[in-house]
């Protein structure tokens, strides 16, 4: 499938799904799965860096605007778009780059993408946590915050993952 | 040359990043004090009608639950009337315009969407500065109390809900009358906090709070909640209580917003007290 159509339909399931369903889950604790990081990542992986940021920002505010927070999923997008590349070059072989495009879902069964795509959560729920509460003497509740969101978050990752994978072109 | 021109490459993707995080952050920090920034937020077009879509499927789940909600304050408007009380003494009760002049008008509105598990909470209400909403006026169900009409649309309004960080309604002890602050600690949306009650006053669980009514944006006697707990608070002569908030807000869905006639006469003299500096940093 072409890659802007296939990211597109990402973007608007994506931002469905965090709006309608995770924004209205009630969990507890302290727990908010965030499942659009999933698009950013997913996004080709040659893709500059500059687009990168822009497009997620643009993503970002249009989960903004329907939950009320003026610009904090903005941001916090903005920073996993950032360090996107930054982990990639730590933890991806280097033939990955020169091979060129992979199917993106195929991708998330390779084990370097998962890893790094923890530490880009954990990243990224940490920067929305912190500027969310914004208090140092609520550091534990930051930190009870992110811890447990996100193992949820990513288990959500891999559930959508099973359902969407195309499983003729399983690589391993 | 070549490690100056990579450090410049790298230089502007870092300069964009900033860029992005301060028009980002700066919205998210400022944003009531830019009208036109409604257009990021679920009052404005598409978004409440894609709100509004949810909420028309949503609100059936507690079709039930409201129902119950709304018969039982019908029933308990019914006992105010004239007509469900004996009258004791004849001739002598009779209800004078010239004694009662309304000073609160309240103004039906549903809840259209809301969050409760974030640091501050707000809620969208399908009414908005058509129906004649001002920021600040007061919001209460038929439970207690809600929170605050925080930003005003044409056709809807945002509400700041009593969880979040600085929503400071004067509450008070029903038995006692000692009143302090409400605040809440983000921790559980079942339990909010009051600070600024003296530890010599005697409280017993489960008394009720309720809306002290002092700064005109609540009558006075709209339930809050009940006290589950008190502790000391280290090196304060303070008790810092928890309460059981009176409403559920996994549940609120009919809601009033509270219109006082005296408002502008009460602000107009509270303002002429004179700033003082140990004030303010209570």
């Amino acid at each position: 499938m072409n890659v802007i159509v296939s990211n597109s339909i990402r973007f608007v399931l994506l931002v469905l799904v965090q709006v309608l369903i995770l924004n209205n889950l009630e969990v507890g604790a302290g727990i908010y799965p965030m499942l659009y990081p999933l698009f950013i990542l997913l996004l080709p992986i040659e893709m500059a860096t500059v687009t990168l940021m822009f497009i997620s920002f643009f993503f970002g505010l249009t989960i903004d605007a329907f939950s009320n927070t003026f610009g904090l999923h903005a941001s916090a997008a903005v920073v996993f778009a950032f360090f996107r590349p930054l982990i990639f070059k730590l933890f991806a072989p280097r033939d990955v780059f020169e091979t060129g495009e992979m199917n993106a879902m195929n991708l998330l069964t390779v084990r370097w993408f998962l890893v790094s795509y923890v530490v880009l959560l954990f990243i990224h729920h940490s920067w929305f946590f912190i500027i969310e509460v914004f208090k140092w003497n609520e550091f534990l509740l930051i930190l009870q915050k992110i811890i447990l969101s996100v193992p949820i978050s990513f288990g959500l990752s891999l559930i959508v993952r099973s359902a969407f994978m195309d499983k003729s072109k399983k690589e391993r | 040359m070549r490690n100056l021109l990579a450090f410049f490459q790298r230089f502007r993707i870092f300069l964009i990043f900033v860029l992005l995080q301060i028009v980002a952050l700066s919205t998210y920090v400022r944003y009531s004090e830019f009208a036109r920034l409604q257009a990021l937020s679920t009052i404005s077009g598409i978004n409440s009608s894609v709100m509004s879509m949810r909420n028309n499927v949503v609100k059936h789940f507690n079709l039930e639950g409201t129902n119950k909600q709304l018969a039982w304050e019908n029933a308990w408007l019914k006992q105010q009337l004239k007509l469900s009380n004996y009258q004791l003494k004849k001739g002598l009760v009779a209800i004078d315009d010239t004694l009662y002049k309304q000073q609160y008008k309240y103004i039906p509105a549903t809840t259209i969407q809301g969050t409760f598990d974030k640091r501050n909470n707000y809620m969208t209400i399908d009414i908005g500065s058509n129906h004649g909403i001002k920021r600040g006026w007061g919001v209460f169900s038929s439970k207690g109390v809600v929170g605050i009409v925080h930003t005003v649309g044409k056709r809807y309004s945002l509400v700041k809900t009593i969880l979040s960080k600085n929503i400071n309604i004067d509450v008070m002890l029903d038995k006692g009358g000692a009143f302090g602050l409400l605040k809440w600690d983000g921790e559980n949306a079942k339990y909010v906090q009051i600070s600024g009650i003296s530890n010599d006053m005697r409280i017993k669980k489960w008394s009720t709070v309720s809306t002290k009514g002092g700064s005109g944006i609540f009558p006075r006697g709209i339930p809050v909640g009940r006290v589950v707990e008190k502790r000391f608070m280290e090196g304060r002569p303070l008790w810092d209580i928890h309460l059981l908030t009176a409403v559920d807000f996994r549940t609120v869905q009919q809601v009033y917003v509270v219109k006082n006639i005296h408002l502008d006469e009460l602000e107009q003299l509270q303002e002429a007290i004179p700033a003082d500096k140990e004030e303010e940093e209570l």
